[in-house]
């Protein structure tokens, strides 16, 4: 019986988890910051679908279905929420919610300058066609 | 008689932790230099070839050693997921963050369907890369800003934050390590299975003229597990447990005793055929000992009671004796059921039936919740 044993799911499982936590904790846009942890939720159900496989059972199958459930509603709640919050203060960005820290934590300041836009190149001026260029008056005569 | 691997157990053994320790610490500077910050240089080139370098360190700790197509769907499964995964860590621009989580769910996907979960495949497409992917588009689209901004260009604490993800993830793969298995446990298992088969061989062309070959047959037998499992281990990978080699080891010994004296004029082929199939139930109940150690596939014993399996009914059903009556292939296997879909739902309807209603209920608060939220409150125009 040659096949992939359960621990090898349990792997990918374990690297899908580890990314969306190292995701959730580091990134400041709200929306990538969920997306994270729905990359959390897809390596538990990888572990629940495999246990299922293994041990020949459909228990992990319907907990992996309950799973569905909870991240359908929780993306609900979340975009509702997303809304609201960019309807306050303009932007995702996770960090200008920091006045909710509580009262001895110091504020996390940006002291790196964001890289400036490029500037836009001009664009071409095309000669205008059909008129006659102004000649220059020869100035001299051989 | 030698026999390979009695090394004591030892939990924390610094020759099995830097197959994990090194792909771990990789994948922490691969994370950190792939993170967006503002005035990134020239980092991205080091940061995908030391997350690849990574990578296949995590292949090399999960290797199987075999070219199967499953095994080769399995890893391009995977590594599509990881790699989709770290993007969406990774990934600048939030619309390109959420197509590479759609990439992620596709290949799990994949990966359900290699766990003989059709249902879960079709139902995660369509509720993930369908219906959640689509709406955080449709809000990116909503709150749409220009250029680099402050949300999408910086990260917070982004070497600690990595370090202590990768340091999870380092635990976790070195605890399944050491409790699931290593590769000359895999080995074992397939160093059993083979003399199973030439067991079994032996059994079919038995005769006459060939008794003197099956001389001290258990001795051999051995031997060549021995060799199989022990070529293995002098590839320095991480060794299995004292406990289930001297198991193997007292179970042989016993065919052993139990195996007639062969002589050619004594010894009869009958008597052969019968000491060889007791030697070949031996060696499957020590394959069986095996796999179970190392979370392979559970064979359907005979006189074992499948409660459910993924293609079978939810409920309890006495063995009615009938092999044929449960579909299994001939490797023992659950096949790739057509109708686990069918069988899932009954299991929904019947064992888990109070948690669908609990979910259902879920699914109405969350509705009303959201749009409780979401709503625009104005106050009412006044009629005149």
């Amino acid at each position: 019986m040659i096949g992939i044993p359960l621990h090898h799911y349990l792997v990918v499982g374990a690297v899908l988890f580890c990314l969306g936590l190292i995701g959730f904790l580091t990134r400041r846009n709200l929306i990538i910051m969920f997306l994270c942890a729905e990359m959390m939720l897809q390596g538990v159900a990888i572990n629940l679908v495999a246990f299922a496989r293994f041990r020949g059972n459909l228990q992990g199958q319907a907990f992996t279905l309950f799973i569905l459930t909870v991240a359908a509603c929780e993306a609900a709640i979340a975009l509702a929420l997303i809304l609201m919050l960019f309807k306050r203060r303009g932007s995702l960005d996770v960090s200008l919610w920091q006045d909710l820290r509580e009262a001895g934590q110091e504020e996390n300041v940006d002291e790196e300058p964001l890289p400036t836009a490029p500037t836009a190149v001009p664009d071409p001026v095309l000669t205008p066609s059909g008129l006659e260029p102004a000649h220059r008056q020869e100035t001299t005569h051989v | 008689m030698p026999f390979p691997v009695p090394t004591p157990f030892a939990f924390f053994r610094l020759d099995a932790l830097w197959p994990v320790f090194v792909p771990c610490a990789l994948g922490v500077a691969a994370i950190f230099l792939l993170l967006p910050r503002p005035r990134k240089g020239r980092t991205t080139l080091f940061g995908v070839l030391l997350g690849g370098v990574a990578l296949l360190g995590v292949a090399n700790v999960t290797r199987t050693g075999l070219l199967s197509p499953e095994t080769v769907l399995f890893y391009t499964f995977a590594g599509l997921a990881i790699v989709s995964g770290a993007l969406l860590v990774t990934q600048q621009h939030p619309a390109r963050a959420a197509l590479s989580f759609a990439l992620v769910v596709l290949s799990t996907s994949g990966l359900f369907l290699l766990l003989a979960a059709p249902f879960l495949m079709a139902a995660t497409i369509i509720i993930y890369a369908g219906a959640i992917i689509v709406t955080f588009l449709f809000v990116l689209m909503l709150a749409s800003q220009a250029g680099s901004t402050d949300a999408d260009a910086r990260t917070r604490e982004p070497l600690l934050a990595t370090a202590l993800g990768f340091l999870l993830l380092g635990c976790l793969i070195y605890v399944l390590q050491v409790s699931y298995a290593s590769n000359d446990e895999h080995n074992l298992v397939l160093a059993i299975q083979k003399q199973i088969d030439q067991t079994r061989d032996k059994k079919a062309q038995l005769s006459q003229n060939n008794i003197k070959s099956l001389k001290d047959y258990p001795t051999k037998v051995m031997a060549e597990i021995v060799k199989d499992s022990t070529d293995a281990n002098a590839q320095g990978q991480v060794g299995g447990s004292a406990h289930e080699s001297a198991e193997i080891q007292r179970q042989l010994d016993q065919a052993y005793i139990d195996w007639p004296n062969v002589d050619v004029d004594t010894t009869t082929v009958e008597d052969l055929r019968v000491a060889l199939t007791k030697l070949e139930a031996t060696l499957q109940v020590t394959l069986l000992r095996a796999q179970q150690q190392h979370g392979w596939l559970l064979p359907n014993a005979p006189d074992r009671n499948i409660v459910s399996n993924l293609s079978g009914p939810a409920a309890v059903v006495p063995n009615q004796g009938n092999e044929t009556s449960w579909r299994y292939d001939d490797e023992q296997r659950p096949p790739m059921p057509a109708d686990n879909s069918a069988y899932l739902g009954r299991s929904l309807f019947t064992d888990f039936l109070l948690p669908v209603e609990l979910g259902g209920v879920l699914l109405l608060v969350a509705t009303i919740g959201a749009i409780a939220i979401a709503h625009r409150r104005t106050t009412p125009a006044r009629v005149p």
